[in-house]
């Protein structure tokens, strides 16, 4: 029985009442079919969620078109292949491609990543907004005092808070612990909950539905505004005529991928007033390309915040299974170094990876996975790299992480390893080839230090995904206006973080989700003031920045 | 994409040397788990590059011992302490392919393995305070 039920009888969870007609599922649709909205959005994730909260919440009939299924809180289990099968692209196994191959994790579900990652809420830093507005020359169009009013009402709407004490679990009273006793300034995550259990289940779905992910808050909002979804719907092309979009054609998806892309049903979504485009930063460009799209910049410009984590054995139990999935993190180094320390408690199958060893000496590792602590560093990389069409209709991801890069979460890592070792850890686990599986004393750790600059020593993995659409004032270099539309059709906005000039150096959704309600007011604003069907550029966002 | 009956022999049987169980720390053995079915199943589910990789995986694991150990025979037929052996070497190879090829078996493995409520249960055994939340309210912004 699943945990965290309700009472017999008794429905409670959000993504349970939802109004009757509002969830169209495409494993279940027996015919091609039509509908027609002022405004399609593709995907539901945090950003195309929002806009399709921001947008219905303004008085426009709004489409909704999810690639994935919509797995109910009800449905979560705590076994990672399940949730990897169901509700992440490629089963979990995309990966990006270069000097080393990356592993690379993206939901596929409604409520896109927002259902399996951590729920941490930072505010755009505004060195990095300086720096869109003077070398992308967006000058105020997304500046700190235009995004603040929709950063505090997602932070009103999805109650982010500090973790909790009840909540905090060990692995994460560790770190903030540590980085104190360093100097190294920390703190609690900021996340969107309502009350935590601590469950450490983020990773393969909210079992009590506290993480306030898309699939729980804003899809379901929506569809109470009148919106309506259609889930397991793949979007083959945006309808581009005459310079303006109308609309969507999708096919509907299920079950495994080659039975369901020959079998599909025609889904025509057209669209009275636009589409937005919030697909993500690896399908958002490869979607415009097939819909016609031919921006230089298309694909271009791609950029991810690798992350590694450390494993350390201590004599007291740790309990990676209790308290927040990701519940401390330090950004003190963000400017100078480039990178982000936090914690990452990660499930048993996850975790017997990092376990170092195979056979009996990995079976009496397993034993100790209850005295076991992991924290990562998170690196806001230099490199940049492509999106493309793969053979197949795959994404293909191309991206070579820089000596520069490596050498950050080298440094990283060897912090970490340290302050490890100096709260008690009696092995710590670099997972790092050219250095031994495990470190017994702290005077090793400087092995890290001298350890390799070769990407494929390191067990890199990324969810943070940037660029590949950004935004500009130049078609040449660009592919949206600050406005959010495609530079080459009317009424094609793009409003996920594939318009982000740069990568962050801390956890993207808080930005994602402020961006795109931002945009979403723009555009009502614009469609209020009646500019519609034409090419010209919208006009300049108000000082307000259109806030809702 | 499914893999041979003597491709899922060789799988398991590298699997079974990554993950052979303790019972002096009370973890079963993979074999107790149906890989077979769980091989198939995943075959079925993966994307054509990754079911690739993992076929590749597994039959360089299942000839390794013609290249590590310079002996004519499969996996499957070796000992258990050669098999333990010949896959140690091949995680730490300098070769970045071959050792990641060895990692998506561990990888795979994991997921059938780690999820079993036995190993589960002794990896993280289940916490008395974690209370199941009974009742929540609808939100509605």
């Amino acid at each position: 029985m699943h945990p965290f039920d309700p009472p017999v009888g008794f429905s409670v969870f959000p993504d349970e009442s939802l109004p009757e007609g509002a969830v169209v599922d495409g494993e279940r649709l027996a015919h091609d079919t039509e509908d027609a909205f002022d405004y399609v959005v593709v995907g539901s994730g945090a950003a195309g969620a929002v806009a399709a909260h921001a947008l219905s919440s303004a008085g426009f009939s709004v489409g909704v078109v999810e690639e994935g299924p919509w797995v109910r809180t009800r449905e979560f289990g705590d076994g990672v292949l399940g949730a990897f099968r169901r509700m992440f692209r490629d089963a979990g196994t995309q990966v990006m491609e270069g000097r080393s191959y990356v592993p690379l994790l993206q939901g596929r579900c409604v409520g896109g990543s927002t259902v399996m990652n951590s729920a941490i809420a930072h505010r755009t830093p505004e060195d990095i907004l300086d720096e869109w507005a003077t070398d992308f020359g967006l000058g105020d169009a997304l500046s700190a005092k235009l995004l603040e009013p929709h950063f505090e009402a997602l932070e009103r709407e999805l109650n982010v808070h500090a973790v909790a004490d009840d909540a905090l679990g060990e692995n994460n009273r560790l770190f903030l612990d540590e980085a104190r006793a360093h100097g190294l300034p920390a703190r609690r995550m900021h996340r969107y909950e309502k009350g935590c259990r601590g469950s450490a289940r983020c990773f393969t779905g909210c079992p009590s539905a506290a993480k306030q992910g898309m699939n729980v808050s804003y899809v379901p909002w929506s569809l109470a505004r009148g919106a309506r979804i259609y889930c397991s719907c793949r979007v083959e092309r945006v309808v581009v005529e005459y310079g303006r979009a109308r609309g969507v054609v999708a096919r509907t998806v299920g079950g495994p991928p080659h039975v369901a892309r020959r079998e599909g049903r025609r889904v025509a979504l057209h669209a009275r007033r636009g589409v937005i485009v919030a697909a993500s930063t690896v399908q958002t460009p490869n979607l415009l390309r097939r819909s016609g799209l031919r921006a230089r910049a298309l694909g271009e410009h791609f950029q991810c915040h690798p992350g590694a984590g450390v494993a350390a054995v201590f004599d007291a139990p740790v309990e990676m299974g209790f308290g927040a999935t990701q519940g401390a993190e330090s950004v003190h180094l963000r400017r100078t170094d480039r990178i982000k320390l936090e914690t990452l408690s990660i499930p048993p199958e996850l975790a017997a990876v990092r376990i170092p060893g195979i056979g009996r000496e990995l079976m009496n590792r397993f034993g100790a996975f209850a005295h076991l602590a992991m924290w990562a560093v998170v690196v806001r990389a230099e490199a940049r790299g492509t999106v493309r069409a793969g053979w197949g209709g795959r994404d293909k991801i191309k991206l070579s992480l820089t000596r520069s890069d490596v050498e950050r979460a080298r440094k990283g890592l060897a912090l970490l390893a340290r302050m490890m070792f100096d709260a008690g850890a009696r092995e710590v686990w670099p997972g790092l080839f050219g250095v031994p599986n495990v470190l017994r004393n702290p005077d090793e750790v400087r092995l890290i230090d001298e350890g390799p600059t070769d990407p494929r020593a390191y067990g890199f993995i990324t969810t943070h995904l940037f660029g590949a659409a950004r935004m500009g004032l130049d078609p040449r270099t660009s592919v949206v206006g600050p406005d959010f539309q495609t530079h080459e059709a009317a009424g094609l906005y793009v409003v996920d973080s594939s318009v982000f000039p740069t990568n962050l150096g801390v956890n993207p959704q808080h930005s994602i989700m402020a961006m795109s309600r931002l945009a979403a007011a723009r555009i009502a604003e614009t469609r209020a003031r009646g500019v519609v069907g034409t090419r010209s550029r919208p006009p300049p966002p108000t000082a307000s920045g259109a806030a809702a | 994409m499914k893999l041979a009956p003597f491709e899922s022999r060789w799988a398991e049987a590298a699997m079974q040397t990554i993950y052979p169980g303790s019972l002096d720390i009370g973890l079963s053995d993979i074999r107790a788990m149906d890989v077979g079915k769980f091989l198939c199943e995943l075959m079925m589910h993966l994307p054509w590059k990754a079911a690739l990789g993992l076929r590749i995986a597994v039959w360089v694991v299942a000839l390794a011992p013609w290249f590590v150990l310079r002996r004519l025979t499969t996996i499957a037929q070796l000992a258990p302490e050669d098999r333990e052996r010949m896959v140690a070497i091949l995680v730490a190879s300098p070769s970045y392919a071959i050792r990641s090829l060895v990692l998506i078996l561990k990888a795979m493995g994991a997921l059938l393995y780690a999820a079993d409520d036995g190993v589960r249960t002794r990896m993280a055994p289940p916490r008395p305070s974690m209370i199941p939340l009974r009742v929540k309210r609808v939100h509605a912004a």
